[in-house]
């Protein structure tokens, strides 16, 4: 088995650096983020995503970008994220 | 010289509870953590150097270091409201990186990079008063391929060899596990049998036994972010483990921990 390709974490293909880098960036840049929430489309183009991978966002669908390439981490720390920026849910803070 | 040791889990909702997590557990952590914290300020450090994987928040695929040190004159990081800005041990951080590199680890160095959550989670709840300069000690845990298990682990030997020659009070602290699946189908099902084997051959100081394990087997527990611990666990060497809390909720296994020295 080469580098786990049944890994729950996978080496990230380099195919996907673009979208891996679009999950970076709304995960840890505050200003992007907010960019990703105005206008994801916007946000991706800065990028130069493809359409599968636009779709993929849009939708939040995590299987389908996770099937594009995009490490699982960041797309559940994206989401996360962005959540927590839009103030879904309560939260308590210590 | 190594005055401490200890394993303290992260997961950021020990800083801000959503409502999906149990507000009881969440506190029995943070009672752990108090004792991380009472025990520290009996030790009298001089500076805590933390081991902790990296959540992809200093490294991003531009550039992957397995093994990298801290050397800048201070380090920063964000998490929602949180702001954490702490001074590093620079004669320590270049201590540990010129003296690493002499053994033969070929340790990335970064003077500006944002902190990740790994390392001011722990700190949050731990660090004493006053408080003490940081060496912050990164571990490719996220990326593959990892550093192996037993690479940690002999790097966390070299470590033990060099703190225990320096004339600081050096705290070790590695912050990461147990068992989670963050992003993945798995996340509700952390490994806790996994997580309670090792922690019975922590209380029989057979620790080391990890380094024998393979990537894939860490991979397959839910437990990547335990090359943190075979850090310390390569410094501490057969010291048997005082396990102050494991707390699995209902996607982590939280455990804190101290080697006595």
């Amino acid at each position: 088995m080469s580098a786990g390709d049944e890994a729950h974490y996978r080496f990230p293909p380099a195919a996907a650096y673009g979208l891996n880098r679009c999950l970076y960036l709304v995960k840890s840049d505050d200003a992007y983020r907010g960019r990703f929430a105005a206008d994801p489309r916007a946000a991706a183009a800065e990028l130069g995503l493809g359409d599968a991978e636009v779709a993929a966002l849009l939708a939040g669908d995590r299987d389908a970008l996770v099937g594009l390439g995009a490490h699982p981490y960041l797309v559940f720390m994206a989401d996360l994220r962005l959540r927590m920026a839009r103030g879904a849910g309560s939260m308590e803070y210590f | 010289m190594l005055v401490g040791a200890f394993a303290c889990a992260h997961t950021p909702q020990l800083l801000a509870r959503p409502d999906t997590e149990d507000r009881d557990l969440v506190l029995r952590v943070h009672a752990a953590f108090a004792r991380v914290r009472a025990r520290l300020t009996a030790l009298r450090p001089d500076v805590i150097a933390m081991v902790a994987g990296d959540h992809v928040e200093a490294f991003f695929l531009d550039a992957v270091p397995a093994l990298a040190v801290y050397a800048g004159r201070e380090c920063a990081g964000t998490f929602g409201p949180y702001r954490y800005r702490f001074p590093i041990h620079e004669p320590l951080a270049r201590a540990v990186l010129e003296q690493g590199i002499e053994r033969g680890f070929d340790l990335l160095y970064t003077q500006d990079r944002p902190l990740d959550y790994a390392f001011y989670v722990p700190l949050h709840f731990t660090m004493p008063e006053p408080a003490v300069p940081l060496l912050p000690l990164h571990v490719n845990v996220y990326l593959p391929p990892q550093p192996t298990p037993r690479r940690c682990h002999d790097w966390g030997v070299a470590l033990g060899d060099i703190l225990r020659a320096r004339p600081e009070r050096v705290a070790l602290m590695a912050s990461g596990g147990m068992s989670h699946y963050p992003g993945t189908d798995r996340y509700g099902s952390p490994d806790l049998d996994y997580d309670r084997r090792l922690l019975d051959a922590l209380r029989e100081g057979r620790g080391r036994e990890l380094a024998a394990a393979t990537g894939e087997e860490l991979d397959k527990a839910g437990n990547i972010e335990l090359r943190t611990w075979l850090v310390v666990l390569g410094a501490v060497g057969a010291v048997p483990a005082d396990v102050y809390c494991y707390e699995p909720s209902w996607h982590h296994g939280n455990a804190v921990v101290e080697w006595p020295l």
